[in-house]
């Protein structure tokens, strides 16, 4: 059904070498671990198949049943958690939700909402503003934000930062949920969250 | 290599020429007039430019061709310099016809409003870190600025003109004389190659420093603790 | 703040002078627009830095069609702006003793320039919220581009105060036709400003 192809990309920012030739493909059910050393290149490797960052040189292509999507509409497809991510903090958590369902243009009502927060048991506190949210609470909305729209692919930058055993239970649950139809790709140093993946590529070699 | 030396010796003869061919024009105090054959190529040059300059941004947004950036860049810089030069030698003109080196007439406003686009330009390019970046938005800047050089071309004139009810300069069509016309066309081809053969050295240069190969800083595998992640 | 303190400043420094009747319409043109453009340039980047700032932008890159965020914004800097003229046109009025001989000319230039204003300017400050040296660059990139509007604005509250009709208010079709094309041409740019 869906696809992903990753064709001999490379980044370098001036005169820093990130990564160089990375290939990979993947298919429903699943899921590449990415891991090197801090600066290696990792959360910039999984913002280019986002779509945020161009590469220096090789491409990226999301495919749905052999057709290639376009760049501009990989986001529909795409869930995206980083620890760069912030979400709004004004508004609180349950309306951070329905804005993003507003305006990727999800159907949604207060229900829908409220259990997308149970799943990643924020339930009690869906009417807290997200500036008093602890950063383990944050990271759990951010995973939120990331499913509203039952992405195919998942891109996970260090999924279990700022959470507790509880909350890793949380991530441990959205992976293997995510595994029954969909693909996954993690970016992490925690062998933990390394060991999900069936594939691992270092970008430190 | 020829084209270079006879664009030498062109542009010797119409400065020549400027001075002592061309009689200077009625109604103009002594020699003044004779700016003419300086002042408005380069104003004419400056503007030219910026319309290459766009179209080449234009080029660049939709091939992402970054010689086509390099291009819109050289033909910004020049187009910045031969700008300065025509300010200059209007001011110059101004003080020497009028008494006062600022008047604030149309042809001036314009100039002075592409002078400080130019300068936008640059500014914007001088703040963007990223080279991808720096690309698209400098393109993006130079489009915006051109689709409002209508409005200016329109708006100016009506306005300024009753503002400050000041003699206009308006030598570019006063009726020329033959020997006149001749030593103006002359010197507007030969800015035009003159700016034509320093834009493509620009070019050139900007082009080879792209295709060289950066060297790549090879990145210290720090391994705190002795252990592969 | 800034607006008012400017207001302030000038009423203060001019109305105690006795400005010759005749310069009045259109020097108050002058300043009254100086006010509400710097005032502009002084706030309006705001919505997009603080996105940059906030972090957020990158989840709203993910999220939304670059069209809707562009619409989104600009509708926020034409609200703020909408507020401002709201409150410092009538009090520059008062506060200088401003005589207007055609009020509905006066506020369509003041309303249409403002369009302008936000519609020429919210492009600019996506560009800076991703930049460096952003208060100065914004206002220098501006400028510029603004150049055409403030004349034609200040023409045409010129023209309203001294009571100069023209037929089909000129200088307020000049300001909407202005804003139609910087929205336009911004709406077109602005995926490319926005998606790297």
């Amino acid at each position: 059904m869906y696809s992903l192809e990753v064709i001999n990309l490379s980044k370098h920012y001036t005169e820093t070498l990130l990564f160089k030739d990375i290939s990979f493909e993947m298919h429903p059910g699943e899921v590449m671990a990415i891991t090197g050393w801090n600066g290696s290149g990792k959360s910039t490797l999984l913002r280019i198949i986002a779509g945020l960052v161009r590469p220096s040189s090789g491409k990226v292509e999301m495919s749905i049943q052999g057709e290639s999507i376009p760049k501009e509409l990989r986001r529909r497809f795409v869930g995206m958690v980083a620890p760069a991510f912030s979400l709004y903090e004004e508004l609180t958590a349950l309306e951070n939700l329905e804005f993003f369902c507003k305006v990727r243009g999800i159907a949604h009502n207060r229900e829908s909402s409220l259990q997308m927060m149970e799943r990643v048991g924020l339930a009690e506190n869906a009417h807290k503003f997200c500036r008093n949210y602890s950063s383990g609470m944050k990271q759990r909305l951010k995973l939120a934000q990331a499913l509203i729209h039952n992405p195919p692919l998942l891109l996970l930058d260090e999924p279990g930062c700022n959470l507790d055993s509880k909350g890793m239970k949380v991530v441990e649950s959205i992976i293997s949920k995510q595994r029954q139809w969909g693909m996954t790709v993690i970016a992490s140093n925690e062998k933990r969250e390394v060991d999900y993946g069936d594939r691992v590529i270092n970008l430190s070699e | 290599m020829i084209a270079k030396v006879l664009l030498t010796i062109w542009m010797t003869v119409i400065i020549v020429a400027a001075f002592l061919y061309a009689d200077a024009a009625v109604g103009f105090p002594g020699e003044t007039s004779r700016i003419l054959f300086f002042h408005v190529p380069q104003a004419w040059v400056a503007t030219l430019s910026f319309l290459l300059s766009m179209i080449a941004s234009c080029v660049y947004l939709a091939r992402r061709n970054p010689k086509a950036d390099n291009l819109a860049l050289s033909a910004a810089e020049l187009g910045f310099l031969f700008c300065l030069l025509a300010t200059a030698s209007g001011s110059i003109f101004a003080k020497a016809a009028w008494g006062s080196f600022w008047n604030w007439d149309p042809r001036e406003t314009s100039i002075v409003i592409l002078l400080m686009i130019y300068g936008a330009y640059f500014a914007l390019r001088s703040a963007v870190a990223d080279p991808e970046k720096r690309r698209v938005f400098a393109g993006v800047y130079a489009i915006l600025a051109f689709v409002t050089v209508p409005f200016l071309v329109f708006v100016v004139p009506r306005i300024t003109a009753s503002l400050h009810p000041e003699d206009t300069m308006n030598p570019a069509k006063p009726g020329m004389d033959p020997k006149t016309l001749k030593v103006f066309l002359g010197s507007l081809v030969a800015y035009t190659g003159l700016f034509i053969w320093i834009l493509r050295l620009r070019l050139r240069l900007l082009n080879l420093e792209g295709m060289q190969e950066p060297e790549f800083v090879v990145r210290e595998k720090i391994d705190p603790e002795g252990e592969k992640p | 703040m800034f607006a008012v303190t400017t207001l302030i400043a000038v009423s203060f420094s001019i109305g105690s002078f006795r400005i010759a009747e005749a310069d009045r319409p259109f020097l108050y043109a002058v300043l009254l627009w100086i006010i509400l453009v710097f005032s502009a340039l002084s706030g309006l980047s705001r919505s997009f830095v603080k996105e940059e700032e906030g972090g957020t932008m990158d989840v709203l890159k993910l999220s939304a069609r670059p069209q809707s965020v562009f619409l989104g914004k600009l509708f926020f800097n034409l609200t703020l702006l909408g507020a401002l003229e709201l409150i410092i046109v009538p009090a520059f009025i008062l506060m200088m003793n401003y005589d207007i001989q055609l009020p509905t000319f006066f506020t369509a230039m003041v309303v249409s320039g403002g369009i302008g204003l936000g519609g020429g300017t919210t492009i600019i400050a996506a560009m800076i919220a991703q930049a460096s040296a952003r208060g100065a660059l914004f206002s220098v990139l501006s400028f510029p581009l603004l150049l055409p509007l403030m004349i034609t604005a200040i023409k045409g509250c010129e023209k309203a105060a001294v009571g100069a009709n023209s037929p089909g208010w000129p200088e307020v079709r000049i300001a909407v036709a202005y804003a139609i094309v910087m929205i336009v041409m911004s709406l077109l740019l602005f995926p490319l400003i926005w998606e790297e």
